[in-house]
């Protein structure tokens, strides 16, 4: 028995030949190739999912919701006795917030403070009191005197200047051409200085300036002494805006001030403050006389109040890397979704004709060599065309519509091959059957072959949905902003605007926070949480797809 | 001739034959098959065409009904075929309204991946019926003139595909009964079935004679002869002789029907 096992082993015992040498290492040079890639991928997955499940399962609670659901913030660190505490933007102000009013609290019962308080309101009144007396016409006509007079002197003195040239080229030591020239210069620059004291009036200012352009660039006496009493009369009408105006400004102070007074607390406090600032700066353009006393004294208190509503909690802020992801996620779903209906509804449709309709010939194969030259494209020359037609040329801007028709356009290649290779895979039975049963052409396609290629166009579809969500370049020039702080539903003038408005991505957003903002220690953090959660969203979105193919492959097999 | 003389003509060929083919002449691209092909086919009668594969007669038997235009290229060069006297390639002819006339069964049993019930019920939904009681009427109706009602009636809402390929193949004659055609061609409806399956087709083949107008293709003479009342015989294109299938059988005029049907070749 032994020995014919051993005869048996011998005679079928391996030769060692050149080829077979060959044959070894070739294998094993693929078996280690293959345990490569393996391992690549590997590292990927675990670097992402290990660092990114950080970000995404830290803090209170089983889940970081923050992350998932708040927009992009500045991180505020505080340090306090060695431990860091991390706040997004949100928190940071409620925390301040919190402190301020228990510091306010803390002054309620202080005698100072409701001193404070009482002269305040005295002060006020007085204030309100003085301005009451003030009727609209007589500050009408205050301010209208006094702008006129300025403007009239102003105007008087260019007219003499331009009366006699020689004159005044000696006066200012130029050359006599050069005198209308400066006087234009002049002229320009008082109505520059309208403009911004005015600030109210700038439109009208503008337009003033306009119609009489060829006037001001090219002044003589008598041209000056016409804009002159147009601009009388420009004054005239338009006067009553900068009262109307003041008094709407004072009466909101008013309002501000019985408010705060009422009830005595930090946040209309803050309001007050500025309404004041506002009142002023108005003011002083109504009438130079300003109640110095009365509003040195209000000043000061204001002042005093304030320091007691401020606190300092001293951080370190790194901008863009608090928060959360959740806008961009919003407009992942939304490119995606709106990008896939435009691919598979045009890619169906070329499917359909060049599978069903199309006559073989020069013209079909240059149309298919066109199409698989398309997939060839790099992305980028995709954004670059989308950010020329659509944005520039459609004058869509950078909007969610630009951005579907540029990411449809780079995976249409995808679906309509995918899209002709399972409509072929039907059964020519079918067509000839359904044909024979008095079947048009388009009814034959639409009720024996597209539902039953259904399943083949959406198992293609799933490449093209994580090659739309996962590239940035189309969507950098016409869809993805780096920061949006309203969500895409948010404050829509109109139903359409809907489409004409940019979106952020997940992409792009760890692009921006990879490569656009200054790095620290908590950008990173930040970067694989955005990947972790892009990795997890394209998967349920293909797992989702996957499962909707099968579904319908199981209702129509032969 | 005036109009009421020229309808009296066609009602007289009517009468006699539903489909008339005049000299056809037909190609796919460069490759001509068919060669000057003339044969009436009587109403209300079996026709069968014999021959050895790629003689044409499955080329003849679907230009009938126009399934030829599907292919590129492909056209009468020739001749023309008339049905019920009028020219189906004649540009007044809508081709679906020819195709529900003439109806057609193919080789493989093709049941569309959907319940046995929407099966029979396609053609009259794309027709734009949709009174659930005339499609449940027509369906049953359908299915029992295909002897395949008292089979299926209690799972009308399972998939074709579950039924043998003898039941489909009928399920597939009762989808075309239920369009209602006047003429049911047939190419080859037996070749994928086993003997029990092929008997249970042809019984239906003969009981369908009385009401329709069938042309069957087939490789089987035994079948040929079984079912059909004239036999059609082609060879490389040409129609070699078409007779009673009696005559065909029994008594051929030609030397090569003979030797085709006594076995020498083919």
């Amino acid at each position: 028995m032994s020995s014919q096992q051993k005869e048996a082993e011998n005679s079928f015992k391996m030769v060692l030949t050149k080829e077979r040498v060959c044959e070894i290492i070739a294998f094993s040079v693929m078996r280690s190739m293959t345990y490569f890639v393996l391992f690549s991928a590997g590292f990927l997955f675990w670097d992402i999912i290990s660092k990114g499940s950080k970000k995404i399962f830290e803090g209170e609670g089983l889940i970081n919701w923050e992350f998932l659901t708040e927009h992009p913030q500045t991180l505020h660190v505080i340090e306090t006795n060695g431990t860091k505490q991390k706040l997004s933007s949100n928190k940071y102000y409620q925390l301040k917030e919190k402190k301020i009013s228990k510091q306010w609290n803390a002054q309620i019962g202080d005698e100072k403070f409701s001193q404070n308080l009482n002269e305040l309101g005295t002060r006020f009144d007085t204030l309100f009191n003085a301005a009451s007396s003030e009727s609209i016409d007589k500050l009408q006509k205050l301010l209208l005197g006094y702008e006129r007079n300025e403007s009239i002197q102003k105007f008087d003195f260019w007219i003499s200047l331009m009366e006699d040239t020689k004159l005044t080229a000696e006066d200012f030591e130029i050359n006599e051409p050069e005198v209308a020239p400066m006087v234009s210069t002049f002229i320009n620059g008082f109505f520059s200085s309208q403009s911004t004291r005015l600030k109210l009036l700038e439109k009208q200012l503008l337009q003033f300036k306009a119609n009489h352009f060829p006037g001001i660039s090219n002044p003589n006496a008598k041209i000056i002494t016409e804009i002159k009493l147009a601009y009388v009369n420009f004054l005239e009408l338009n006067i009553h805006l900068l009262v109307k105006d003041f008094l709407s400004k004072s009466k909101e102070l008013k309002l501000r001030a019985e408010n705060f007074l009422s009830k005595p607390e930090p946040k209309p406090l803050g309001d007050l403050v500025i309404s004041y600032s506002d009142y002023k700066e108005t003011k002083q353009i109504i009438s130079s006389e300003l109640e110095e006393d009365n509003a040195q004294a209000i000043e000061q208190l204001l002042s005093e109040l304030q320091v007691i509503a401020t606190v300092e909690i001293p951080s370190k802020d790194f901008s863009y890397s608090g928060g959360g992801i959740f806008p961009a996620i919003v407009g992942t779903f939304l490119l995606v979704i709106g990008a896939m209906l435009i691919a598979i509804i045009l890619g169906v449709f070329c499917a359909i004709f060049l599978a069903e309709y199309g006559k073989s010939g020069r013209f079909l194969s240059t149309i298919r060599l066109a199409i698989l030259n398309l997939a060839g494209v790099p992305s980028i020359i995709f954004g670059l065309f989308g950010f020329g037609l659509f944005v520039i040329f459609l004058d869509w801007n950078v909007s969610l519509i630009a951005g579907w028709f540029t990411l449809a356009i780079m995976v249409l290649p995808v679906v309509i091959t995918a899209s002709e290779e399972s409509l072929r895979s039907i059964p020519q039975g079918f067509r000839e059957s359904s044909l024979a049963l008095g079947a048009s052409k388009w009814t034959m396609i639409r009720t024996s072959v597209l539902p039953y290629a259904m399943p083949g166009i959406l198992t293609s579809s799933i490449l093209g949905v994580a090659r739309v969500a996962g590239e940035t370049a189309p969507i950098m020039f016409t869809a993805a902003y780096a920061k949006r702080t309203e969500l895409p539903w948010e404050n829509l003038e109109h139903w359409t605007d809907f489409f004409f408005q940019g979106v952020m991505a997940l992409p792009y957003h760890i692009y921006v926070v990879s490569a656009k903002i200054p790095q620290n220690e908590y950008t990173a953090d930040m970067q694989y949480g955005t990947a972790f959660v892009f990795l997890a969203l394209v998967f349920i979105v293909a797992s989702s797809s996957i499962i909707l193919r099968n579904k319908l492959r199981k209702k129509y097999r032969w | 001739m005036t109009d009421s003389k020229k309808e009296k003509k066609k009602e007289k060929i009517s009468k006699q034959f539903a489909i008339s083919i005049q000299g056809v002449d037909f190609s796919y691209g460069e490759n001509q098959v068919l060669f000057d092909v003339n044969l009436d086919i009587p109403e209300k009668k079996v026709m069968a065409f014999i021959g050895p594969s790629g003689c044409g007669k499955s080329t003849l038997l679907r230009t009938i009904n126009r399934m030829n235009d599907l292919i590129d290229n492909s056209r009468i060069s020739k001749g023309k075929i008339l049905i019920q006297g009028t020219d189906i390639h004649d540009k007044s002819v809508d081709v679906i309204e020819l195709r529900k006339k003439v109806g057609m069964v193919f080789q493989k049993s093709n049941p569309f991946p959907k319940s046995i019930y929407q099966n029979v019920a396609y053609g009259l939904h794309i027709q734009g019926i949709k009174n659930k009681r005339v499609v449940d009427q027509k369906v049953e109706e359908s299915l029992t003139r295909a002897a395949l009602w008292e089979e299926v009636k209690d799972r009308l809402n399972e998939n074709a595909y579950g039924l043998s390929g003898g039941q489909q193949q009928r399920l597939c004659i009762a989808r075309t009964l239920a369009v209602e055609p006047e003429i049911i061609l047939m190419d080859e409806p037996c070749s994928a079935l086993d003997p029990v399956a092929t008997g249970r087709v042809e019984e239906l083949i003969l009981s369908l004679k009385e009401q329709y107008t069938i042309v069957v293709v087939t490789h089987n003479m035994q079948q040929a002869g079984r079912i059909s009342d004239e036999t059609a015989f082609f060879y490389l294109g040409k129609l070699i002789e078409c007779d009673q299938t009696k005559t065909i059988f029994l008594n051929p005029s030609k030397k090569q029907t003979e030797d085709y049907i006594s076995g020498k070749f083919g």
